[in-house]
């Protein structure tokens, strides 16, 4: 009796935040609206006796994957206005894909079916001391090796892609590189002056300053003065009396 | 399936303790204190002007990079979990199994540290 009380009120409350996600103007509140969902999605798992399913969905789905969504609105346009610009321009391309969407669920529709098997399957019970979990783990890394390896792939396409997307140089970047930082030596960057006493530092050629090495090996497009900038004090000094 | 329902219980009755109490103080708040709200008392700040525009602003996309990486290895640990558990049943071939499936995720991360896609600079 209690699984079927609780099944009715997750469903409900499925299928309620299931529309508000459709219907709300506030694309933050539809994204909220959706981990609602996908809690109470999981509750239904559970009662369906899935459990790795059903704390999967929250770990993934409410977790993660909402995460992304939330990204997504944010990085999104947020004027109404502005979003509404476009919709005369694609709304022809929109009814489109919603036919063919329509069309598919039809052709779905019309040719499913329940498999015979399915109810006697589901009259079976649950393997002894078996659980949901142990049951998937002896499936999937041995029987199934070949669709687990191409999700694997899957991933790694999914990964790469992301960074080839979105990952830019900026000009202002000033990556540090720990490596090239370790190899230097104090002596590659500075150099030490003896200065007399009561002599300014300009006659013995400058001040102290690191050495034009240490800009040449900084990354290409940090900020600083370039390799074949000019930075030898004697030529500026040079400029410098030939002004007067 | 009611034993496995059972053992679930506590954390449905967590769900509806937290439920409760959150209806609680939300309703206390709306029907116990006093409202009496008015145009400055509803403006974000008491005093100071005004904001100048929208708080929501556009995101930087890096923010989305880290997500979807964050996600792809949230995948890989759900993998890990069910293998954890049935290692000493499927043997040798499950364990190199999920060694061929962890190198190739290896591989990503390689590329994804070698691109900087991990530093925020």
């Amino acid at each position: 009796m209690m699984p079927i009380i609780l099944f009715y009120i997750f469903a409900v409350i499925l299928l309620l935040s299931a529309v508000m996600v459709v219907i709300s103007r506030n694309s933050v509140h539809a994204a909220l609206f959706l981990v609602l969902a996908f809690c109470n999605a999981s509750g239904l798992f559970l009662i369906a006796g899935a459990e790795f399913l059903a704390i999967l969905l929250i770990a993934i789905y409410a977790g993660a994957v909402m995460i992304l969504f939330l990204f997504i609105v944010m990085t999104m346009q947020t004027n109404l206005v502005q979003l509404k610009e476009g919709m005369q321009h694609y709304l022809p391309v929109g009814f489109c894909i919603a036919i063919v969407l329509v069309v598919e669920l039809i052709i779905v529709a019309i040719n499913w079916h329940i498999d015979p098997n399915v109810a006697e399957a589901a009259r079976q019970p649950l393997l002894q001391n078996m659980s949901n979990t142990k049951a998937l783990g002896s499936l999937i890394y041995t029987n199934y090796i070949f669709l687990f390896q191409m999700a694997g792939l899957v991933l790694l396409v999914a990964m790469i892609g992301a960074i080839v997307l979105t990952l830019r140089k900026r000009p202002t970047n000033r990556r540090q590189v720990v490596a090239r930082q370790h190899m230097r030596e104090p002596n590659q960057t500075l150099e030490m002056r003896s200065v007399e006493l009561n002599k300014g530092v300009d006659d013995l050629g400058g001040y102290l300053r690191p050495k034009e090495t240490y800009y040449g090996i900084a990354q290409e497009d940090s900020f600083g003065p370039k390799p074949g900038d000019k930075m030898d004090i004697t030529e500026k000094r040079q400029e410098r009396e030939q002004s007067k | 399936m009611q034993a496995i329902l059972g053992n679930y219980l506590p954390v449905l009755i967590f769900g509806v303790i937290s439920l409760i109490i959150a209806c609680a103080m939300l309703g206390a708040a709306l029907f116990c204190a006093k409202q009496k709200p008015y145009a400055e008392k509803n403006s974000p700040y008491e005093c100071g002007f005004p904001a100048f525009e929208d708080a929501r602003q556009l995101f930087d996309v890096r923010y989305y990079l880290v997500g979807i990486l964050f996600t792809i290895f949230d995948l890989e640990m759900v993998f890990l979990f069910p293998w954890a558990l049935t290692l000493s049943k499927i043997g040798m071939f499950g364990f190199f199994s999920m060694l061929a499936f962890l190198v190739v995720l290896t591989v990503g991360f390689i590329y994804e540290w070698c691109k900087g896609a991990l530093e925020w600079d």
